[in-house]
């Protein structure tokens, strides 16, 4: 099983590194399979991932492995808990996410399909690796299927990896085109808003 | 003498004279040895006739404590204990936790020297200027348990206290040396030096209040402090949720647990004697040390009788190397060998040797793996030196080499290696291969970052870049053991957070470049000490069974740079430049 769920997150660490979503040692990625999360290392690089760092920890309770998982393991536990059933989390740090995260309390896409598949996405608050910041992902998620946390980067979450990795990706071009759209505002373009999306 | 942080007094005992002295300490010594370690390093290296036994009376032992030690500052209750060891032939520190560094440092004092050696068993007790040489033959033969309470009950629970156990007394070159319950200056047979000198136990309580420069910056600086503490993944949440103990199935999983004396590199197992099933089956609480934020011990309930937890070392040398797979049984060897005044590791190490020795027909006791009554026996006949225990009492080392195989003790200038396997992490093997005293996980925690990724993951087994992270972790962490600090805390903090507490404390203007270059200095005296003993580069190695198999990591490569880094010749010798550059080997300490 550990094989396959390598193979699986080299193959998405791959791809979220090479659109700049993730960098360095930033970023992770979990699977749940039955009462055991599979998760990246703590310190490990989603462009380049070995099979040893992908860790195993049971869902609930404490393991000796969190001390080598990810440093969100409690927000990806959380998550797990939180009734929605999700099997899978993506975490990046996609820098157009990270910045409009500093002016909304909530990304409205803008453009047809993510508006129609995310619908929309909130800004929380919380410390990088706090209790707190992973009770308000958790909660948000459950209704949601992203989440931004402001000044630090976007939480997916999903049923299959794959899905999870399309709606991390919609986030970042959702805040990408918001970016865009204001800028041409602050140029003195008047805006049309689609009325049939 | 008026400086901050520091007492600037070292206590001289001469057991065979029975005389006090005590000694001005310059602040230009302690600034360049810091204390601690370093401090005792240089008493060594200075008062320390070479080429004897360190049984020799003229050996000094010394218990030192650091400029941090009574500070407000986190994590100090500490003491360092060091002289030559009987186990290596190094010069040899040993570091304790407890409340008896701190008596001693309130007691007025640096560090204490103790010389000589006593014709009868006594104990030596200080309480603030009155010092006394008493006799202790009442307590021959008592364990160190039976000792504290003895020792309590006579003088008070304010006098902490450090003692041998019959191990000590019988002079086993593994003999440890013991504080509160817990707490042991384990390693090197430091304990039998103490044996050696006649001297069951030290009993101190101090009343000064100590003068720091900034105290308000360093109740500041610990807010911060703990802000870091918190926020790291081993000492924010695997210390204080598992103890060392998470280590085990970690460690494990990584194929470097060895088991049956190094022959392999995992126990099938481990999974018997992890964190999760002593804390399921056997805990009580969690304990820590004074003005500890980790709280990283637990006592545990066996038989409804409490227990120290055995560390993840204690697990591993008494558990997966000797194929025991009993939480129970474990207790209760941790806390035989604790009690008889042995080290865990070394003793389970030895006793592994052992059952491959029995294994292949060359021992008249048969000696099977696992065998937990038989291990119990054979660590108390270890400790009063009878029957087989005669021969454990040597170490490994001298036993394998007694009956002809030498390679079949997994040992470092004769110091029995830990829990990591060296196949599985290169740098942590030439941290084992260049310790100054022998096969140690502690000179230069190489698994912090080939393992636990702080504060940063590296390739474990990509063995460039490595000499120079283990040249400046022994630099680091010498500093650290002259502070003195728990190790722990460098987990997460880095040398400016030391270097800061160390100027708030002294007053000193000490940047973390000179920090670091007193570790450096420290570490280098400790090298000349082992080359002028006889020592050579042909003992910075690592066992037989390691180097030849096909894991083993390029020992010669790294070696050849790591001497390089270090500013030493070919042959494993500072250069004169070097020595130079640290000031070496100094001006010699004046009694």
């Amino acid at each position: 099983m550990k094989n396959v769920v390598y193979e699986m997150f080299r193959k998405y660490g791959r791809l979220l590194s090479l659109h700049g979503y993730v960098v360095g040692h930033g970023g992770n990625l979990s699977l749940r399979s039955g009462n055991t999360m599979y998760i990246t290392r703590h310190g490990a690089r989603l462009e380049d991932l070995r099979l040893e760092d992908i860790i195993a920890i049971p869902i609930e309770g404490e393991s000796s492995f969190d001390s080598i998982a990810s440093s969100e393991v409690l927000l990806h536990r959380a998550v797990y808990l939180n009734g929605a059933q999700h099997l899978a989390i993506v975490h990046t740090h996609s820098p157009y996410a990270v910045a409009i995260s500093f002016f909304l309390d909530e990304l409205e896409p803008l453009d047809a399909e993510a508006s129609y598949v995310l619908r929309k996405v909130p800004v929380v608050e919380g410390e990088a690796g706090s209790v707190k910041m992973a009770e308000r992902v958790a909660e948000a998620l459950k209704d949601s299927h992203a989440v931004i946390v402001r000044g630090h980067g976007v939480f997916a979450a999903a049923k299959m990896l794959d899905a999870a990795y399309r709606y991390a990706c919609l986030v970042e071009r959702s805040s990408q085109l918001k970016y865009l759209v204001e800028a041409l505002r602050g140029l003195g373009l008047r805006f049309k808003e689609a009325k049939e999306l | 003498m008026s400086i901050k942080g520091w007492r600037g007094r070292l206590l001289v005992v001469d057991l065979s004279q029975r005389l006090f002295k005590t000694v001005e300490l310059s602040s230009r010594l302690l600034k360049a040895y810091i204390g601690g370690r370093g401090l005792g390093v240089k008493i060594v290296y200075d008062h320390t006739p070479r080429r004897v036994d360190a049984y020799h009376p003229d050996v000094p032992l010394i218990f030192a404590v650091g400029p941090l030690t009574a500070t407000p500052f986190y994590s100090t209750a500490r003491f360092c204990v060091i002289s030559k060891s009987p186990l290596t032939g190094t010069l040899f520190d040993s570091s304790c936790g407890g409340e008896l560094g701190l008596e001693l440092k309130k007691a007025g004092f640096d560090a204490l020297m103790v010389k000589g050696s006593s014709k009868s068993l006594v104990s030596l007790v200080i309480d603030d200027e009155d010092f006394l040489i008493k006799d202790a033959e009442g307590l021959r033969g008592y364990t160190t348990k039976a000792t504290r309470e003895a020792l309590r009950k006579d003088y008070g629970e304010e006098f902490k206290v450090a003692c041998i156990g019959p191990a000590g007394e019988n002079m086993v070159r593994m003999a440890s040396i013991n504080s509160d319950e817990g707490h042991v200056a384990g390693r090197g047979g430091l304990g039998a030096v103490m044996g050696a000198k006649g001297l069951k136990a030290l009993v101190v309580r101090g009343s000064k209040p100590l003068e720091v420069a900034d105290e308000k910056g360093i109740r500041e600086l610990n807010r911060l402090v703990l802000k870091r503490i918190k926020s790291n993944p081993i000492t924010g949440k695997a210390l204080p949720g598992l103890g060392t103990l998470f280590l085990l199935q970690v460690v494990n999983e990584h194929g470097m647990l060895p088991s049956r004396n190094f022959k392999n590199t995992s126990f099938d197992e481990a999974y018997k004697i992890s964190a999760e099933l002593f804390k399921a089956k056997l805990f009580k609480r969690r304990k820590g040390c004074f003005n500890c934020p980790i709280a990283c011990k637990r006592v545990v309930n066996l038989k409804g009788e409490e227990h120290p937890q055995p560390e993840f070392e204690t697990t591993w040398a008494l558990g997966a190397l000797c194929e025991v797979a009993s939480p129970e049984a474990l207790v209760e060897l941790n806390s035989l060998c604790n009690d008889l005044g042995i080290d865990t590791i070394s003793m389970g190490s030895t006793l592994a040797c052992a059952m491959e020795l029995s294994e292949e027909g060359l021992l008249d006791t048969r000696v099977t793996w696992g065998d937990v009554e038989a291990m119990k026996e054979l660590i108390a006949d270890t400790a009063h030196r009878r029957g087989l225990g005669r021969t454990l009492a040597e170490g490994s080392k001298k036993m394998a080499e007694r009956l002809s195989r030498p390679e079949l003790s997994m040992s470092v200038k004769g110091l029995e290696l830990p829990a990591y396997d060296p196949r599985g992490a290169y740098g942590q093997a030439l941290a084992y291969a260049t310790s100054n005293r022998g096969g140690c996980h502690l000179r230069a925690y190489m698994i912090s970052t080939e393992l636990l990724g702080v504060p940063i993951l590296l390739d474990r087994l990509n063995p460039i870049g490595k000499a120079e992270l283990v040249a400046y972790y022994e630099n680091f962490l010498a500093a650290i053991d002259s502070l003195i600090v728990c190790k722990f805390l460098s987990l997460e903090l880095d040398d400016n957070i030391f270097a800061s507490a160390l100027r708030m404390a002294t007053g000193g203007l000490f940047t973390r470049a000179e920090l670091i270059k007193a570790g450096e200095r420290i570490w280098n005296l400790e090298r000349l000490f082992n080359l002028e003993e006889g020592f050579t580069s042909s003992h910075d190695t690592l066992p037989e069974r390691i180097l030849s198999s096909p894991g083993a990591p390029p020992l010669q490569a790294m070696l050849e740079k790591y001497y390089e880094v270090r500013g030493w010749n070919r042959a494993g010798k500072p250069i004169e430049a070097k020595l130079e550059e640290l000031g070496l080997p100094g001006e010699r300490i004046t009694m």
